[in-house]
């Protein structure tokens, strides 16, 4: 049976903006075919791009500009296999092209991103889209792909066919952008004329359920026929609408199809989906040759050892422990280059300023509190490029894979580790990237520990603790690095332990499915890795020149004020008797019994804005400390400093115990306002804060008490 | 394919590396089945299983897909005669 001729029309139509406006268009398409390459290359943007499926979770907007100069709107949204949505991710999809999202213009036509090199798949998520109704343009992307897997694609034969324009397009080479560019800066575009017999007995429930929704739920008349059809190949209604409910009478259709259909033992839900691969096997054929059969890719003969059960994880722990390694031994140079200049700078400034309090605001203050923390870019810059590395191979996806059976164990599955995996740089974007997790229980589960993987800003705190335990050059990079592992897999344990209580306890559920694309592996695009680095290095300096500078100020100004009527107190007293001293004296009882003193306690509280500011704090307040001794490092005025009786503050165990506490720790505000906005509750974020904490103060109590009790 | 080419019924899971079969029965829940089938794994679909027991890798329409051992577990294949390298889309 024939769908209504004004749903897929058979004679050529065509289409233009409603009004004089320039069009906007979105940019969709299955999970890593190059959409945001492609957004990228039309907009000039430099959005995050990846070799992994999931990368964008979320719709950016750009401008491209028409042949004719005219700006064009560009929505560029995450990737899909269905407007059927199972994830976060892919509802952002679905609600743009519906128009449900009140912040997001509905686009007037669509570009279809397609990897060639995957037609078939790739053209089921074009045939839901040509169901709207809207011009649509299919940008055939990754054709050197597809020839690489022996296939010709032919791009005239599917134009022909579908009847709208299809353009040949490799994003990555910027080949194929102006054709695509002049196609989409065309006034009026031609709506698809290739139709699709839904199956017979589908049809009447389509036409009711269409009716009914837009009738009973105001939806204009294409929207609900898409809807109409996701609603019967997804009967979880709250899935397909949204949090709007449906009306009881498209209820009351759904529920009779369904009961009808199970009386009659038939899988219609399936049968929809199959005619439409049906329709689309074809269209492949016709446009689609194979000009030599392959054997076993290049990608499948490095799989066979990445993904070996044994060979993977040699390998995957050679590349952690590569990384460890680089941060120790490559980062050296430049930190002392940096950590030179600072101190210099700081005594020029001191010499050139006569004695007072601006002098003292700007070298203990500003130049040892912002100075501290800055001289970790390095080590940051090379945990960025192993991310990257990671990212643009596609070895991302096979770590998931590898990860898949220990995660099982605790009721996860590898499509967590993603997330995680992104969390040792930065625990923001790895909670943002769980919308590709399609179960809820799982997802939250995946949000509450992901902050418990080491992340960036917890690298100056271990190095900074690693430089006071292990001081010298003399000392092998190994021993630094085995240290600093030895911090991320007490994280990564963590991780798993809570994983596992969580599953059992707050979120019971059956170990979730996971089917996942692993993307053939490509050579590293060093110049995207490059300026991600610089991306996130400028954000490093960006922090350490707003907010770090701030705290430093302020703290510096607390740690400062009121002065001592005596003025023969020591630097010491004089902190003690500060603001900050007084609220360091007031925390000092609870976390005296992990080997801490105030003086760290004004650290673990100024901390919670971000873990780094620690770093900062101690530059401060040891800075002003140790003010007439000029240019001593952090870690030599560590070495110095005492409690009151004359012991010294930071033994080798109060270093672990520190260590300990910033692994556990909750202390990153950003991480908890991005944990409110993806759970939209304030309930897991103060949890998480809770947990987190706790489980800190716990570990460290622990670990200092069994250490004091051996003696050390 | 003729009917005696195709031999034991065994979940996807069970298929050993380098052998060829086709999805014959999607057991798991419905909005897993949906998934796989609008992916291109539905029945009748041929799929090559390249490595994995717990987690397996395939190879189904030339794209290398990731299972878990329950979503394996949920695809059952019909074996087929060893192909050809390439022949398996």
């Amino acid at each position: 049976m024939k769908l209504p001729s004004h749903i897929t029309p058979s004679a050529r139509r065509r289409t233009g903006p409603a009004s004089d406006r320039s069009p906007v268009y979105a940019m969709v398409g299955n999970p890593n075919c190059g959409k945001t390459t492609l957004f990228n290359a039309l907009t000039g943007l430099r959005q995050k791009v990846g070799n992994y499926p999931g990368v964008t979770v979320e719709k950016k907007i750009g401008t491209a500009w028409s042949q004719h100069g005219k700006p064009i709107q560009v929505i560029d949204l995450p990737g899909a296999y269905s407007l059927a949505a199972r994830s976060p991710d892919e509802a952002v999809l679905r609600d743009v092209l519906f128009g449900r999202r009140e912040d997001t213009p509905q686009p007037d036509r669509i570009i279809c991103v397609v990897d060639a090199a995957n037609l078939e798949r790739n053209l089921y998520l074009v045939h839901q889209v040509l169901d709207l109704g809207r011009p649509v343009i299919i940008a055939l992307n990754m054709m050197d792909m597809a020839a690489a897997a022996g296939m010709k694609v032919d791009a005239a034969e599917l134009e022909g066919a579908l009847g709208i324009p299809v353009v040949a397009c490799e994003a990555v080479h910027g080949k194929g952008l102006v054709e695509l560019r002049l196609a989409m800066s065309r006034a009026e575009l031609p709506l698809a004329r290739h139709s699709w017999d839904v199956p017979v007995a589908v049809a009447p429930a389509v036409a009711e359920l269409q009716a009914s929704l837009t009738d009973h739920d105001g939806r204009p008349p294409l929207i609900a026929r898409a809807e109409a059809l996701l609603l019967l190949t997804d009967f979880d209604t709250v899935r397909v609408a949204g949090s709007k409910p449906l009306s009881g009478r498209t209820h009351g259709i759904l529920d009779h199809w369904r009961r009808r259909w199970e009386g009659e033992g038939a899988d219609w839900a399936a049968a929809l989906i199959r005619s439409r691969y049906e329709a689309i096997g074809p269209l492949c054929r016709q446009a689609v040759v194979r000009t030599r059969e392959q054997g076993p890719s290049r990608s499948d003969r490095i799989d066979a050892v990445l993904c070996h059960s044994v060979w993977g994880w040699v390998v995957f722990g050679a590349i952690m422990a590569a990384l460890f390694f680089s941060i120790f031994s490559l980062a050296e140079a430049p930190m002392n280059f940096i950590d030179g200049r600072v101190a210099a700078f700081g005594s020029w400034v001191k010499d050139a300023m006569l004695a007072g309090p601006l002098r003292d605001l700007l070298t203990d203050g500003i130049i040892g509190g912002v100075g501290s923390v800055i001289i970790f870019l390095p080590q940051i810059l090379i945990l960025f490029f192993f991310v990257g590395l990671l990212e643009s191979t596609g070895y991302m996806a096979r770590a998931a894979f590898i990860m898949d059976r220990p995660m099982s164990k605790v009721g996860l599955n590898g499509r967590s580790f993603i997330p995680l995996l992104g969390s040792y740089a930065c625990a923001i974007p790895g909670i943002m990237a769980t919308r590709t997790i399609e179960n809820a229980k799982d997802r939250l589960v995946t949000i509450l520990v992901a902050p418990l993987m080491s992340c960036s800003a917890r690298l100056p705190v271990y190095l900074l603790m690693i430089a006071t335990l292990l001081p010298g050059d003399t000392v092998p990079a190994g021993r630094k690095a085995g240290i600093m592992v030895l911090m991320y897999a007490l994280g990564t344990l963590g991780v798993f332990s809570f994983a596992w209580v969580f599953k059992r306890t707050l979120f019971k559920g059956a170990p979730p499915h996971m089917i996942m694309e692993l993307p053939p592996y490509q050579p590293p695009r060093f110049m995207e890795i490059t300026r991600h680095m610089a991306e996130r290095g400028w954000l490093f300096l960006k922090n350490a020149g707003t907010i770090i500078l701030a705290i430093s100020i302020v703290l510096w100004f607390l740690s400062t004020y009121p002065k001592l009527p005596n003025p023969d107190a020591t630097k010491t007293e004089q902190i003690a008797h500060s603001f900050a001293g007084q609220a360091g004296h007031l925390l000092e009882p609870v976390i005296k019994p992990l080997g801490f003193d105030w003086r760290i306690g004004i650290g673990l509280i100024t901390s919670f804005a971000a873990r780094e500011v620690f770093v900062n704090s101690m530059g401060v307040i040891f800075g002003i400390e140790n003010a007439e001794d000029d240019n001593v490092p952090l870690r030599d005025a560590f070495r110095r400093a005492t409690w009151p009786g004359g012991a010294p503050l930071f033994t080798p165990l109060v270093c672990l115990s520190l260590m300990v506490y910033y692994v556990f720790a909750m202390q990153c505000m950003s991480t908890v306002a991005v944990v409110k906005r993806e759970t939209n509750s304030w309930r897991w974020p103060l949890f998480q804060i809770g947990y987190m904490t706790g489980t800190a103060w716990l570990a460290c109590f622990i670990l200092y008490q069994i250490g004091r009790a051996f003696g050390y | 394919m003729p009917a005696s080419a195709f031999s034991a019924r065994v979940q996807l899971c069970q298929l050993p590396a380098g052998a060829t079969g086709r999805v014959c029965q999607l057991t798991g829940d419905e909005s897993f089945c949906q998934r796989v089938r609008e992916m291109g794994f539905g029945e009748a679909a041929l799929v090559t299983k390249i490595s994995g027991t717990t987690t397996s890798l395939c190879l189904v329409n030339g794209t290398r897909i990731a299972l878990n051992h329950r979503a394996a577990m949920s695809i059952m294949v019909e074996t087929l005669p060893a192909l050809p390298a390439g022949k398996a889309e």
